[in-house]
């Protein structure tokens, strides 16, 4: 069967970071994906074991600029339950609010690049607009823009004050009218129908077999979420609903993430209005039991997963971290099969990577043996104009 | 050293350069959040697009190079290939801690420990990551650097005049007033 | 949904695979052995209606290396299949083809730990850099980098 290999690393202009992955292709048609994921690595597995857990907290943030949160809190709390340590309600509030924040900017993020994936940069500058007022709350709260520090291991570092309380309870009228006129037009507005449906679909079986996670599996129907799964902080306790959808394309994916959304904000509106009085740290102990165990949290992306072994010192022996997106590069192999060369853009800022990619895109013909260079920047026009001529 | 008058021309292209610099991004491996910070100056907050500043892809269409991220071994080869592409004058911004020397990531085993030792840098922007004030204010720094420069026919008088390495903002604002 | 799994139930179904013990209220940890965990798969998958891969975690506990297969299903219990291999010879089957996500989780063991995967051809090197010498795995306790040696960057320039 002749095969073209097309090296991609997309020139993702929104989200630029290098991956590069080879897509073998028949003609136009995918056949299979072909990995490389040194561009980012860093190493820090390796050295979180060096590290004492206060050190390690700045250091395990920084694995991801947009779900630094989770990475801290998914740590923070494995180790907690190691040492048997049970943190007040008040900082899990705080942590739960933080985390909701982040999901709401996440997803705020995710809405604007894929839209400018489509061309459609209205979207785009509308949706990181709204994304400043949840960027103004986390400042207020935390200091800082990204990457919070809210997080040590015993509690919360920074308390909420009755005024930041306030100031973020009076943004999220005006956030959610804005997220309902974006599920207004996802569900009305011809461009994001027309340019979402049917592409990168992944039926229910697919999404289990091939290891999805996160809205990418929640949109195929497979109904896992790890807050309602193995909960932690106060998800157990307080009302909210996990958003499943059924389409299982780009689309699915987009409903699922705006629906989370209003979910979000709901569950940040319920926790600022209960926060509990008390404490927000307890003194943790300097060494952790001997000891393992598998952390799940529920980040923006997905399932993230941490397996922290300890051995009695003031260190971790061992942390493995398994990304969401890592999970899911499987599944987008799986469904950029048979899809169109133009339909890659979509597909893949459709998994929400955490990844992007830099480089330019070869596409070699087999049959004439004519080897060319396109840039994403090239491929998207393509797409484009193929997805004006349907309409 | 005296520098012949520039012809019409010239002076026209130094005033585009001024006032309206491009930009190309390259992510050197690190956390992304820079380049969140960078795409939110794009955005109705910050827009710096109405100052001229435009976000190019390719580094051959640029004046000012933003490097995000800490230098990993993998992207350090292409980082100096990808500078060597930009015509001049060119200027490179450094972003973040991770820009300077490393950040959290100084020292691991797949890390050069900052971009300075790849590829020489004009102004590095404090924070991590730095808020896109701060970056505004390192492009501007940049321009006032352009300015200087034009002013004096190169970069040569930056050895010169005992600026040997530019660290930060303040420095350089000392410098030029 | 299914109703939560016990161990006693885990325990009869996997009589000649390994032995099971709760280490949590949803986790049940199954020791097993390299020549078991295909078996042990197709069995945790099959028996125990696990749908879904969590992850594959590799970890070096100073004499032998480990890996930890971990996988659900919709009765919300972690299966977790744990084996150790010699430090010398570490190999063990490829479980690529009957659980498809362990193997983009197979090449990354593989580089940083050196952990052969035998039964697949393509074990090619996905984390570290294409400059990184071979036979230096950079997550193994014993190992620290080695000052002559070049691991990537810029070739012929201290960087």
């Amino acid at each position: 069967m002749p095969e073209v290999i097309v090296p991609i690393g997309p020139h993702h202009p929104a989200l630029k970071e290098p991956v590069n992955f080879k897509v073998i292709a028949d003609g136009e048609k995918i056949i299979r994906l072909d990995l490389d994921l040194s561009y980012s690595h860093r190493g820090i597995e390796k050295a979180a074991e060096q590290r004492d857990f206060i050190r390690v907290l700045p250091l395990l943030e920084r694995v991801c600029g947009i779900c630094s949160h989770s990475h801290t809190t998914v740590f923070a709390k494995g180790i907690e339950e190691l040492m048997q340590l049970e943190i007040p309600l008040r900082a899990q509030y705080v942590r739960t609010i933080i985390a909701e924040l982040e999901r709401m900017h996440s997803h705020l993020l995710w809405l604007g690049v894929a839209a400018h994936e489509i061309g459609f940069n209205t979207l785009f500058m509308w949706t990181w607009r709204d994304r400043e007022a949840v960027q103004d709350t986390l400042e207020e709260m935390s200091g800082n823009r990204v990457h919070y520090g809210m997080n040590e291991v015993g509690g919360v570092r920074r308390d909420l004050t009755p005024e930041q309380v306030n100031a973020a309870l009076a943004r999220l009228p005006q956030l959610e009218e804005r997220v309902k006129k974006y599920i207004d037009m996802v569900n009305n507005q011809k461009t994001l129908l027309v340019r979402f449906r049917g592409i990168g679909k992944l039926s229910k079986e697919e999404a289990l077999k091939y290891g999805a996670v996160g809205p990418t599996a929640r949109a195929s129907g497979v109904d896992y979420d790890a807050r309602r799964d193995d909960p932690y902080l106060v998800y157990a306790d307080i009302p909210w609903n996990v958003v499943t959808d059924t389409n299982g394309d780009v689309y699915g994916r987009t409903r699922v993430r705006i629906g989370e959304l209003m979910e979000s904000i709901r569950i940040v509106r319920f926790c600022l209005e209960n926060l509990p009085e008390g404490q927000i740290r307890v003194n943790a102990p300097k060494t952790a039991p001997k000891g393992e165990i598998l952390s799940r949290y529920e980040a923006p992306r997905g399932e993230l997963v941490h397996f922290i072994r300890t051995n009695g010192t003031d260190k971790v022996e061992r942390v493995d971290i398994r990304t969401p997106t890592l999970a899911n590069w499987t599944s987008v192999a799986m469904c950029l099969v048979n899809q169109n060369l133009a339909d890659i853009p979509v597909i893949v800022a459709a998994i929400d990577p955490c990844l992007s990619c830099t480089s330019r895109i070869a596409v070699v013909d087999n049959h004439t043996r004519r080897a060319g260079v396109i840039t994403l920047d090239e491929l998207r026009k393509r797409s484009r104009a193929r997805f004006q001529r349907l309409e | 050293m005296a520098v012949p008058s520039a012809g019409v021309s010239q002076r026209l292209v130094n005033w585009a350069r001024l006032k309206s610099p491009w930009v190309t991004l390259f992510n050197s491996g690190g956390c992304n959040a820079c380049d969140i910070e960078v795409i939110a100056c794009l955005m109705p907050r910050f827009d710096i697009e109405r100052f001229g500043i435009l976000v190019k892809g390719s580094p051959r269409h640029a004046d000012i190079m933003i490097v995000t991220g800490h230098v990993t071994l993998k992207q350090a080869s292409r980082l100096r290939r990808v500078w060597e592409q930009i015509p001049e004058p060119k200027y490179v911004i450094a972003l973040g801690a991770c820009g300077a020397s490393g950040g959290v990531f100084h020292g691991l085993y797949h890390s050069v420990n900052s971009v300075d030792s790849v590829i020489p840098v004009d102004a590095f922007a404090v924070g991590c990551p730095p808020r896109p004030d701060e970056i505004i204010n390192a492009v501007v720094t940049c321009l006032n650097l352009l300015k200087e420069d034009i002013a004096h026919g190169g970069k040569e008088w930056r050895q010169t005049n005992g600026i040997k390495n530019i660290k930060n903002t303040n420095e350089i604002r000392e410098a030029t007033l | 949904m299914i109703g939560p799994i016990t161990l006693d139930f885990v325990k009869e179904k996997i009589q000649d695979i390994g032995t099971a013990e709760q280490v949590r209220s949803n986790r049940i940890r199954i020791t097993t052995t390299p020549g078991h965990i295909r078996d042990a798969i197709k069995s945790v998958q099959e028996l125990l209606s696990c749908d879904r891969l969590l992850t594959i975690s590799a970890a070096d506990n100073g004499k032998t290396l480990e890996l930890i297969y971990h996988l659900t299903g919709p009765h919300r219990m972690i299966i977790s299949l744990a084996l150790e291999l010699p430090r010398d010879a570490p190999e063990a089957p490829t479980t690529s083809d009957i659980l498809p996500p362990s193997g983009i989780y197979e090449r990354q063991i593989h580089d940083l730990f050196g952990i052969l995967f035998q039964g697949r051809s393509d074990l090619k090197k996905i984390i570290l850099n294409e400059d990184w010498p071979e036979n230096e795995y950079p997550l193994r306790k014993d190992w620290t980098p080695a000052p002559d040696t070049f691991y990537g960057g810029i070739k012929g320039e201290k960087v």
